[in-house]
């Protein structure tokens, strides 16, 4: 991973940048993030964030990682690979509800009166997990009182520029500067 | 000088330390007996040590010195959020209760931020009802010493400051102990470790002054002998909250409700005196407790002389 700081004291953006990589191994995304680009400066106050991610795996689709057959009632679905098994309940939990999906066993659903068809035809966005992760660590490291965001996203790259009282004209010009300086390297 | 110690033995012959203790003027604060191995928190005039250690050996258990016994101390972070709160703070208030210390986390309402970091009037007053508080800020120099010194300026008890960057020097605080800063794990690295071993001996220090500064004018009373009359208030008895009396530096703090325990709590003997009229009784801002300010010798005299002079 390639971190690039920018700050006005050396404390304080080592330990952000320490900050950062222990919040990454919470959320379990060490490997999937490529770059940062951090500009700590407390004085303005201003705090500024993009990441660059490794590019998601794409679009899959439940039958590819789960074997599926309609039964009385319902259609049953066991899945075969685990990694996908979080997301894949909590899009059945979303799309049907949960009296409508029973978790049988750790890899073995029940979709009560859901036709084969419409689990077959389901697809997983694994882009949006990482996405959200993403989101998740960039507020579990913005200082807590910094509540005027400005927050650029684009396909793999999400800056967030931060303060606390008024976000400047200059401030989202170099945010929006960084993001596209992000996207080339 | 009273001293708190610790000792660590059997329950054989133990009633033979309580009674040495009691005979040199002491005071037993605490016993916690797990089968037949007991702890015994005992408070000693400093020139008897010699004596107790005497025994102690003779018991066959270990005695070690609680620096910290005897005070409550206050643990402030700028808000109870996950950005603030979790390692650090709590990691600092468990290191100082393994010196003795009662300690107490808090948040601040209002102290997230750089320049909207402030604290209130009545925050102020809680803090100051502790006998010393401790105040973890954050990472950045310039953040802590242009706004967050506000926190803890007029704060009318010692101040600890522990922070990440490495400032010489702040107004308004007692000690200064940098290295410590966010944290998304336990502090339990040897440097880590370290750092927590330095706020608690800088703590140390400072409980040390005050206890010294107590002793020039001695208070009528010691808080543990005064804790020993007001356990057997049944209230007292009959609290289900850890620690329903905790000892302070120049009184204590009991965890019973003000309003309505203030007359039987000010109408206990102490020494052929009304504890009310030895001491201080408030309630705590924390609601349901009860502060008490034991008033020192002289004052007690110099009531006393006047209330004669006004009978005579």
């Amino acid at each position: 991973m390639k971190i690039e700081v920018e700050g006005t004291e050396k404390y304080g953006t080592d330990s952000y940048v320490d900050l950062f990589n222990g919040i990454l191994l919470d959320v379990g995304l060490t490997r999937m993030v490529e770059a940062v680009r951090f500009v700590i400066k407390p004085s303005d106050p201003l705090f500024l964030i993009s990441i660059r991610t490794r590019k998601a795996p794409g679009l899959v689709k439940v039958s590819d990682i789960a074997d599926i057959s309609a039964t009385e009632g319902g259609t049953m679905v066991t899945i075969r690979d685990e990694t996908y098994a979080p997301t894949l309940i909590s899009v059945l939990w979303q799309k049907y509800g949960r009296e409508r999906v029973d978790q049988l066993t750790r890899l073995e659903l029940f979709c009560r009166g859901v036709p084969e068809k419409e689990i077959l035809d389901l697809g997983l966005d694994p882009g949006e997990e990482l996405k959200s992760k993403i989101l998740d660590a960039i507020w579990r490291l913005l200082p807590e009182g910094f509540k005027i965001r400005h927050n650029i996203s684009s396909e793999r790259i999400t800056t967030v520029a931060a303060t606390e009282h008024e976000m400047k004209k200059e401030w989202i010009e170099m945010a929006e500067k960084i993001h596209s300086e992000m996207e080339v390297d | 000088m009273y001293k708190v110690l610790m000792f660590d033995g059997g329950v054989y012959r133990i009633n033979e330390l309580y009674e040495l203790v009691e005979d040199i003027g002491g005071f037993v604060i605490q016993k916690t007996q797990v089968q037949v191995q007991i702890i015994v928190t005992i408070v000693i005039p400093e020139e008897d040590l010699a004596v107790i250690e005497k025994k102690t050996q003779e018991l066959g258990g270990k005695l070690t010195e609680v620096p910290l016994a005897g005070t409550e101390v206050a643990v402030v972070a700028p808000t109870l959020g996950r950005h603030h709160m979790p390692h650090p703070v709590c990691d600092i208030a468990e290191h100082l209760r393994r010196y003795g210390a009662i300690t107490v986390v808090m948040g601040l309402a209002r102290g997230k931020g750089r320049q909207t970091a402030q604290i209130s009037a009545d925050e102020k007053s809680t803090i100051e009802e502790y006998d010393a508080a401790v105040f973890v800020l954050g990472n950045f120099e310039d953040c802590i010493t242009k706004e967050k010194v506000r926190l803890f300026e007029n704060i009318e008890i010692p101040v600890i400051v522990a922070c990440g960057p490495d400032i010489a020097q702040l107004p308004g605080c007692e000690a200064l102990v940098t290295g410590v800063c966010r944290k998304v794990e336990r502090m339990r690295r040897a440097e880590e470790i370290a750092k927590l071993e330095e706020i608690a001996e800088a703590l140390g220090k400072i409980v040390e002054v005050r206890r010294r500064r107590v002793d020039e004018d001695p208070l009528f009373v010691h808080p543990a002998e005064m804790k020993q009359r007001i356990e057997s208030l049944e209230a007292v008895q009959k609290s289900l909250r850890p620690a329903p009396i905790v000892l302070h530096l120049d009184g204590l703090r009991v965890k019973i409700p003000f309003e309505e325990w203030k007359d039987q709590l000010a109408g206990i003997d102490i020494f052929g005196h009304r504890l009310g009229d030895v001491s201080r009784i408030s309630g705590a801002r924390i609601g349901g407790s009860t502060i008490i300010k034991i008033l020192t010798k002289s004052e007690v005299d110099a009531r006393d002389s006047k209330g004669t002079a006004s009978t005579a």
